[in-house]
């Protein structure tokens, strides 16, 4: 690995100070959990003049309900993930992601925020946080702003993050607390495998008419991002709730994917797990609404 | 450089290296603990694995810099001379390893699953060491080990008998 300056920083504006200080006139990196910058590291020409750490920064370490929703710290680890009493309550889906993330040392080590400004197209945070229509706030010198998830990922490992900026947080609004939600990964083997595809689907249900309300469905590596598959959303939007929707909504989020072809599947087979994973996920979501109705939890929005 | 002080097996250790050492490096290169060992050197094989503030993690994929302060243990911390950890002894009982490159990266991974999960499933077992790549064994020999292990530490007769 090549040599670098290393600060590390005390708290989250000290963060910022760091990258601000640094980021003008050196390429700076951040560190996290570093179970992607190092691995890259080790194998780059050209490293980082700088490396800023950020593992010790507990302000962005909380998993907390406020008034705008559940906010994560983006240093939360894929383990506090699966062990948060919050998100095993509101979103198993989430949980369920975390865990087909890497293996145990990995996800110990490695960060939401981190998977997420890796912006790799398969990476397994990024299909669930659509659904639910995750917003992310990034910290930077002037301040803080909020972007919806959406808006975040450019292209294959790239975000909007300016070089003196942060992930702090991701929030999921409060409007999709407890909202059904079911997350399915593909991969060729059970442990630390990448996803030849990776699907997350939500919506609410009006129980009087038995109609889908807001579906939501996230797609990964099937895209040069994790994307949102609007076309299968429209189609379910307000349809009466049924095996055959369910599975007809699968082939047209086959519409709205654009996988290539590489080693690890053929554009083809992607878009056949595109059309079977979205229905499967539909389908336990589903079951999840009926399980959490008769469980009593309550109406649907707000639950 | 960067000067790092943490505890390594219950003592406290300090060191002046580049600031791109990883805490592998420091530990085998500058405190002589070769227990272990480098691998991929990337977070795949799990060889590198010690346990930090009590969780299992890759040596390979943390900077001195991030150790600053943390409680490490390693192989070498489980057993002394006299004294072998339940599952070293019901390794070499069952015969869990073969060429042993992967043996201390597991060993503490099975050493972290119990501490939390004192009775773990065969499915659990096999969760927990998802990231420890052991290309001689298959993991049979080293589950009936760790079963075998749990049994012991929670005080009850462990089941000896070979599978095969």
């Amino acid at each position: 690995m090549k040599s670098f300056e290393f600060f590390a920083a005390k708290d989250s504006s000290d963060a910022v100070a760091l990258l601000a200080q640094h980021a003008a006139n050196a390429k700076v990196k951040i560190i996290a959990g570093g179970t992607d910058l190092l691995a890259d590291l080790k194998f780059a020409a050209h490293g980082p003049d700088v490396v800023v750490d950020i593992s010790h920064v507990d302000d962005l370490k909380n998993i907390t309900l406020t008034e705008q929703g559940l906010n994560i710290g983006a240093l939360v680890t894929h383990t506090q993930i699966m062990r948060s009493p919050l998100i095993r309550q509101f979103f198993p889906a989430l949980v369920d992601a975390a865990h087909t993330i890497g293996a145990v040392q990995t996800r110990n080590l490695g960060t939401l925020g981190g998977n997420l400004v890796t912006a790799v197209p398969s990476m397994d945070s990024g299909p669930t946080l659509m659904a639910l229509e995750a917003i992310v706030t990034i910290a930077g010198n002037g301040g803080r702003r909020q972007v919806p998830l959406n808006e975040f990922f450019v292209g294959p490992r790239k975000t909007i993050l300016k070089p003196d900026e942060l992930l702090a947080e991701i929030i999921i609004p409060k409007q999709n607390l407890g909202k059904p939600t079911h997350f399915l990964k593909f991969g060729l083997r059970k442990g630390q495998a990448l996803a030849l595809v990776n699907v997350a689907a939500s919506f609410w249900v009006d129980w009087e008419k038995n109609v889908f309300l807001a579906p939501r469905i996230g797609l990964g590596a099937v895209a040069p991002k994790v994307i949102r598959a609007p076309q299968a959303e429209a189609y379910l939007e307000g349809r009466t709730i049924s095996a055959e929707a369910m599975a007809e909504a699968g082939r047209v989020a086959v519409g709205d994917a654009k996988p290539i072809s590489d080693f690890r599947a053929s554009a083809e087979y992607r878009r056949h797990l595109v059309a079977v994973l979205t229905k499967r996920a539909l389908e336990s979501a589903w079951t999840l609404a009926q399980t959490r109705r008769l469980e009593g939890w309550n109406g649907q929005r707000n639950a | 450089m960067v000067n790092v002080t943490l505890r390594v097996n219950g003592e406290t250790r300090s060191a002046s290296v580049p600031p791109e050492t990883t805490l592998l490096r420091l530990l085998r290169d500058q405190f002589n603990l070769t227990g272990a060992k480098l691998g991929c050197d990337v977070g795949d094989c799990g060889a590198c694995t010690v346990i930090v503030d009590g969780q299992p993690v890759n040596s390979c994929l943390m900077l001195v810099g991030q150790v600053e302060g943390r409680e490490v243990l390693t192989i070498e911390g489980l057993a002394n001379a006299d004294h072998l950890h339940p599952l070293q002894k019901l390794f070499e009982h069952f015969g869990s390893l073969q060429c042993g490159f992967c043996g201390p990266g597991v060993i503490m991974s099975a050493k972290a699953l119990l501490d939390e999960n004192p009775d773990p499933s065969t499915e659990e077992i096999r969760d927990a060491l998802g990231g420890n790549l052991c290309r001689c064994t298959g993991y049979t020999k080293m589950i009936e080990a760790i079963k075998g292990a749990s049994c012991i530490l929670r005080g009850e007769e462990a089941p000896l008998v070979k599978s095969a």
